[in-house]
């Protein structure tokens, strides 16, 4: 087949179908849809790709052994390259049923917005591929030790239009069961962490406070705002502890 | 003879029935992540399903990208060769470092009905031929003498994904 020719069974698939598939493929009806089906009850109907393509199998030394690895987020470093004055986050969980004592054993994750405003996150839609080092920059999980203690490294993070600066945190009980999802709001105005850094590039200017937050503005997020020490020049740290119901 | 720079996509489907090791340690933990990123989603417990997330809850079509996270481990482990596509004498060819993962269906309380895709795309390759249903591709970019070539068959689940010419 010339070239044109194949190229074109190919682009266009129902044409092409019966050259391409049926010499081997013992039940000839291809490949069997696999999409999502949106708030259907059905069950799994495709077996998966291993026995319906008829060709060589594989034939090499076997390997490598693959070996059970912790989701990218499981890091205390979740800088991941990007730039700007460094943090160091330090989250107390607290156990509202015991007197807020220390919660050991709290699956921690958090997750911001980088310098410019920006989450890590899938751009676009459909068959946009993707790099697979560092795409979960700003996003770590920790489990918190027998102080109740999870900490991070991470960058302070910027702003965007119509919120105060934030870092979300989801907090699950040991076996991944979620306790709460809420967010960490900063101190703002004269000589903050906030003032200082000063939205970076971005200046402040159209900078959403913490009392008109839609999050965090029906209390000026009071009970969320976290103690921030340091300077642009070593650095700045974070301290806060949340309770949940465990 | 004019010749055709070509990208593959190869999209590997992992579900319960699913045997291989690597492809059963990929179905637990993005079955596991599943439920504990839908619940961000669903505070109020009121759907089960990844399609009826994805209808009724805003913003849970990140979920595709928040369980990616748990494959991430077991991609570095394939050290950039694609699995399962092997060229005709046998042996893996395909090197990827670009993928993308997605959720096909799942639901939080039964993990049968979990189904994941990891589409990986291939590096470039120089197209020469077409030979019945096999593609005659090489890795090289060498202009004289002898290249060194791969013959491989265009079989379901592996597509030609960008052409350059």
């Amino acid at each position: 087949m010339e070239r044109k020719g194949f190229l074109k069974s190919l682009l266009f698939g129902a044409v092409a179908a019966p050259t391409v598939l049926t010499a081997c493929d013992k039940s000839s009806t291809g490949i069997i849809p696999t999409e999502g089906t949106p708030g259907t009850t059905g069950s799994v109907t495709n077996p998966g790709t291993s026995s319906t393509a008829c060709a060589v199998a594989p034939t090499e030394t076997a390997g490598p052994f693959p070996t059970k690895s912790p989701a990218s987020f499981v890091r205390s470093d979740i800088t991941d390259g990007r730039t700007g004055y460094k943090m160091t986050a330090k989250i107390t969980i607290g156990n509202t049923n015991n007197g807020c004592a220390p919660l050991a054993g709290a699956i921690v994750d958090i997750w911001h917005c980088d310098a410019t405003g920006n989450y890590s996150e899938y751009g676009g839609t459909g068959m946009q591929s993707t790099n697979y080092q560092s795409v979960h920059f700003l996003r770590g999980r920790q489990v918190t030790d027998a102080n109740g203690l999870v900490t991070f490294t991470t960058i302070f993070p910027g702003w965007y239009s119509g919120r105060a600066t934030h870092i979300h945190v989801h907090i699950y009980n040991d076996n991944g069961t979620s306790l709460k999802v809420t967010q960490i709001a900063f101190p703002e105005g004269e000589s903050s962490a906030v003032a200082l850094v000063n939205g970076y590039s971005k200046g402040m200017s159209g900078y959403t406070t913490n009392a008109r937050d839609n999050v965090f503005g029906n209390d000026g997020g009071v009970n969320q705002i976290a103690t921030v020490s340091g300077n642009t020049t070593d650095g700045f740290e974070l301290t806060i502890q949340m309770n949940v119901s465990a | 003879m004019q010749v055709s720079t070509i990208t593959l996509c190869y999209r590997k489907i992992v579900d319960a029935t699913s045997t291989k090791p690597w492809d059963q340690l990929v179905f637990e933990d993005s079955y596991q992540e599943f439920r504990m990123q839908a619940q961000l989603y669903n505070p109020d417990k009121k759907y089960r399903t990844f399609g009826e997330l994805l209808q009724h809850s805003p913003g849970a079509e990140q979920l595709h990208f928040l369980v990616s996270a748990a494959v991430i481990g077991y991609l570095q482990q394939l050290h950039e060769t694609i699995p399962d596509i092997v060229n005709n004498l046998g042996k893996h060819f395909l090197k990827f470092n670009r993928y993308r993962f997605e959720i096909i269906n799942s639901d939080v309380l039964d993990k049968t009905r979990h189904q994941v895709a990891i589409n990986f795309f291939s590096e470039p390759l120089v197209w020469h031929d077409s030979i019945g249903d096999y593609l005659l591709v090489s890795d090289n970019t060498e202009t004289e003498g002898e290249v060194l070539t791969h013959l491989f068959k265009i079989q379901p689940y592996l597509s030609i994904y960008s052409l350059t010419n």
